[in-house]
């Protein structure tokens, strides 16, 4: 494109996974610490984003909606402890929350399937969801025993990490088919966090829009109440981590 | 003749016999004249009962009541009041999804809920993109030019004056559309945001045709319903008005006409009298069961409540269900192909913003040997919210650190799709699970496996996707396997053994029953299907009101 780039336009890709960025377990040393309002572990790629400070522009049903998300966390009420605390880790690997501020993914995921607010369908092979997600606790739990580790939660960090790589790809052996148990349990966990207004700060969505809605739809163009994002990726390390040389 | 000429200087056409836009109120978005509804009592026996408020049921039942037709529509969901009920946020639109239980099976299992099943009134349409294409005359006759699959008992051109008072009626807005019938809308077509038109240059560059459109999203205030906001909630229920689902489009008019909409009204039985008519349904509300008599009854369930139905109205008669002693109910259920493929761009594109339907392309619809399959596919802008988004991350193989990273990379990124025409299948079958529902109701299985055909389709659709996203100068690519939209499963044919319906509809082995939803479809091209499922009822109402079939 012959076009000059824009503001807030990040001609780099050093930082995506297919290009040797993010690699595990930690996020890219160069992102910014946030500023406004709150993101999980504090990171962001808009600084001085915060989605919730525009709740006035936001509908008065919509607002009740959202606000209640991030206000009114809920108690653990399907699982027991031990499993909580498998899932919760697991939940923790596969979003890399590795500290606070943390958003309450498995208490949302635990409130849904308490209420019984489930997707509208089950696999043939599987069982209901609830009994998915106990039985990837139990299978997580497996996969760390035979490491030596007391439990999932217990695991190191690497276990942890290599116990979910096979789990996404389908190798492990437990009695459910692994695939589709990943299809459940990856669907609520990203509904959940996904869902909430701190991951929306993080990746600067501009978030509910009625009745306001969207006027600047171009190219590189921003509301103004929407941010620029303050992240770029140092080209001297950048261009021999991704062979351009 | 003075209101005449004022409306007709103020725009767009305004459709005939059909005042919805006009009977909405322009400051609030909830149905007007609820209140004043028509009740019909419960001993009374209507001319016919519509089961399912959606794009077939609701289009029916308006149409009927015009023509004077004592009209009962029984919806299972809920009668939506948009200001009320629906949100401006992904996960809080869970109540708008079919989430009652369903088992799905096969080598390639559908997923359902929020990818293809609504509830309430306004059914799918309520949360579907936007997209109304037209069918092209070719989808009506594929045994007959491409050796596959079943042609259908009626032509294009019987649809054609159908598709073209509904896309005065919902308006459809976009360009002049050069394949399939070559046609122009009433409504001229909307801005097109960066994502769009930077990948529109990458098409042009890879040989490949787009326009605008078309999307069922006036252009411009129509009637009392507002002009679109833009702001790219269409998936979540339209709640400015804008976008055309029954609950607009048809239901005012409905209303104003004589038409009772008994809703959270779930019917889980047609009845039968000794002759083998139907005689009635019976439904539960509230836990309570519940008959009403009527002349006839057309299901509108989708293509899975309606197979359910008549697979739960077992009788002496119909042992294996309604209308199946053929066993041909349940069978030939489709869906489209829909891969997506999101391309990273260096300048920010939001893709959150503006409606997800924003451009379009039926170059390759149509059977083109050179490819190595039969049949096609089109190719179409989607615009995935954040969890939509996170899933497409993931679906491509990431997730933890790199989940993240590519997920705060989210605004320069933007996305499109492709619906590949699969093939139905006689074993992609809705049957009847070993489970019920909480009202001791068996629930449906949704079997569905692939064919050769239809992964060769799949295959070359996305390496499309790619030449495109490539020709756009795209830095990196992410790629999800997904499916879009329903049909089949109660195919209209030609003669009483290939399917469930004859071409008026109407059941092949009960008189007075009828099939007025997308299930009739024998084939599915590769169009979203809700325009041609209400151009559809709309042929089946103006046939019945005419009485070129006896009800």
């Amino acid at each position: 494109m012959s076009e000059e780039l824009q503001e807030g336009a990040s001609e780099d890709v050093g930082h995506l996974p297919h290009h040797g960025g993010a690699s595990d377990p930690g996020p890219p040393p160069e992102l910014p610490r946030q500023q406004r309002g709150i993101t999980p572990q504090m990171r962001g790629r808009y600084p001085g984003y915060d989605s919730l400070a525009q709740v006035e522009h936001w509908d008065e049903r919509t607002r009740e909606v959202v606000l209640d998300r991030v206000r009114k966390v809920p108690e653990i009420q399907l699982f027991d402890a031990c499993e909580a605390s498998t899932l919760r880790a697991f939940c923790d690997t596969l979003t890399g929350q590795d500290c606070e501020p943390r958003i309450p993914v498995l208490e949302m995921v635990d409130e849904k399937l308490s209420a019984g607010r489930l997707d509208g369908f089950r696999y043939a092979e599987m069982p209901a969801d609830p009994e998915t997600w106990r039985a990837v606790a139990a299978g997580l739990d497996g996969c760390a025993r035979t490491e030596g580790y007391e439990d999932f939660a217990a695991a190191s960090s690497d276990c942890r990490h290599e116990i979910v790589e096979r789990f996404s790809k389908g190798e492990l052996d437990w009695d459910l088919p692994v695939k589709k148990a990943w299809a459940v349990v990856t669907r609520m966990v990203l509904a959940a966090f996904y869902s909430h207004p701190w991951a929306w700060s993080e990746i600067g969505f501009g978030g509910p829009a009625y009745p306001r809605g969207f006027a600047r739809l171009g190219a590189g163009q921003r509301e103004e109440w929407e941010s620029p994002p303050a992240f770029a990726v140092d080209p001297v390390e950048d261009v021999p981590t991704r062979g351009l040389e | 003749m003075k209101r005449r000429l004022t409306l007709a200087l103020k725009g767009s056409l305004r459709p005939q016999e059909n005042d919805s836009a006009f009977l909405l109120d322009p400051k609030r978005r909830g149905v007007p004249g609820r209140e004043r509804m028509r009740r019909f009592a419960e001993d009374e026996r209507v001319d016919m009962i519509v089961v399912g408020a959606g794009a077939g049921g609701a289009t029916l039942a308006q149409r009927l009541a015009r023509r004077g037709w004592r009209v009962l529509v029984l919806e299972a969901g809920p009668f939506w009041d948009p200001d009320e009920d629906w949100v401006s946020d992904e996960a809080g639109s869970h109540q708008l999804y079919w989430t009652e239980p369903r088992v799905i099976g096969g080598t390639d299992p559908v997923e359902l809920g929020k990818n293809n099943c609504g509830r309430g009134v306004g059914g799918s349409m309520v949360h579907y993109a936007g997209f109304t294409p037209r069918f092209h005359p070719s989808d009506f006759e594929v045994r007959t030019r491409d050796g596959v699959a079943m042609d259908w008992p009626i032509s294009y051109e019987e649809l054609k004056p159908h598709y073209e008072r509904l896309e005065r009626e919902l308006p459809v807005a976009g360009q002049w559309w050069p394949w399939g019938d070559p046609h122009g809308y009433p409504h001229g077509p909307h801005p097109v945001a960066g994502g769009a038109l930077r990948v529109w240059e990458g098409a042009r560059r890879a040989g490949i045709q787009m326009r605008v459109g078309p999307v069922g999203i006036a252009n411009g205030a129509f009637g009392n319903r507002p002009h679109c906001i833009y702001r790219g909630f269409c998936l979540q229920g339209c709640k400015v008005n804008a976008k055309a689902s029954p609950l607009v489009t048809h239901v005012p008019d409905a209303l104003e006409h004589g038409v009772e909409i008994r809703a959270d009204c779930m019917v889980t039985q047609i009845e039968l009298d000794e002759r083998g008519r139907c005689r009635g349904v019976t439904y539960v509300h509230d836990g309570q069961e519940h008959f009403q008599a009527a002349e006839a009854i057309a299901v509108a369930g989708y293509s899975i409540e309606t197979p359910r139905l008549l697979l739960n109205s077992k009788s002496k008669r119909f042992p294996n269900g309604l209308a199946n002693n053929n066993d041909m109910v349940g069978r030939g259920v489709m869906v489209q192909g829909a891969a997506q493929m999101a391309g990273r761009f260096e300048q920010e594109m939001r893709m959150y913003k503006a409606p997800p339907p924003e451009i379009n392309s039926e170059q390759f619809y149509e059977t083109d040997e050179r490819r190595g399959f039969t049949r096609g596919f089109s190719i179409q802008t989607v615009g995935p919210l954040p969890i939509g988004w996170a899933e497409h991350v993931v679906a491509d193989g990431h997730w933890g650190q790199a989940l993240r990273e590519y997920a705060r990379d989210y605004n320069h990124w933007y996305t499109i799709g492709v619906l590949c025409e699969l093939l139905p299948r006689p074993e992609n079958r809705v049957t009847l699970a070993d489970e019920s529902d909480s009202q001791g109701t068996p629930v449906a299985r949704l079997d569905y496996s692939q064919c050769e055909n239809d992964r060769a389709n799949i295959a070359y659709a996305k390496q499309t996707l790619q030449r495109i996203l490539r020709a756009a100068e795209a830095q990196d690519e992410l790629t999800i396997d997904r499916y879009a939209h329903l049909v089949g499963g109660c195919a209209m044919s030609s003669s009483p053994e290939d399917g469930v319906v004859d071409r008026d509809h109407r059941a092949w082995e009960v008189p007075n029953l009828f099939i007025a939803d997308g299930s009739v479809m024998p084939t599915q091209g590769s169009a979203n299907p809700a325009l041609t499922i209400m151009a559809l009822a709309s042929r089946l109402a103006e046939r019945l009101a005419d009485k070129r079939i006896a009800a």
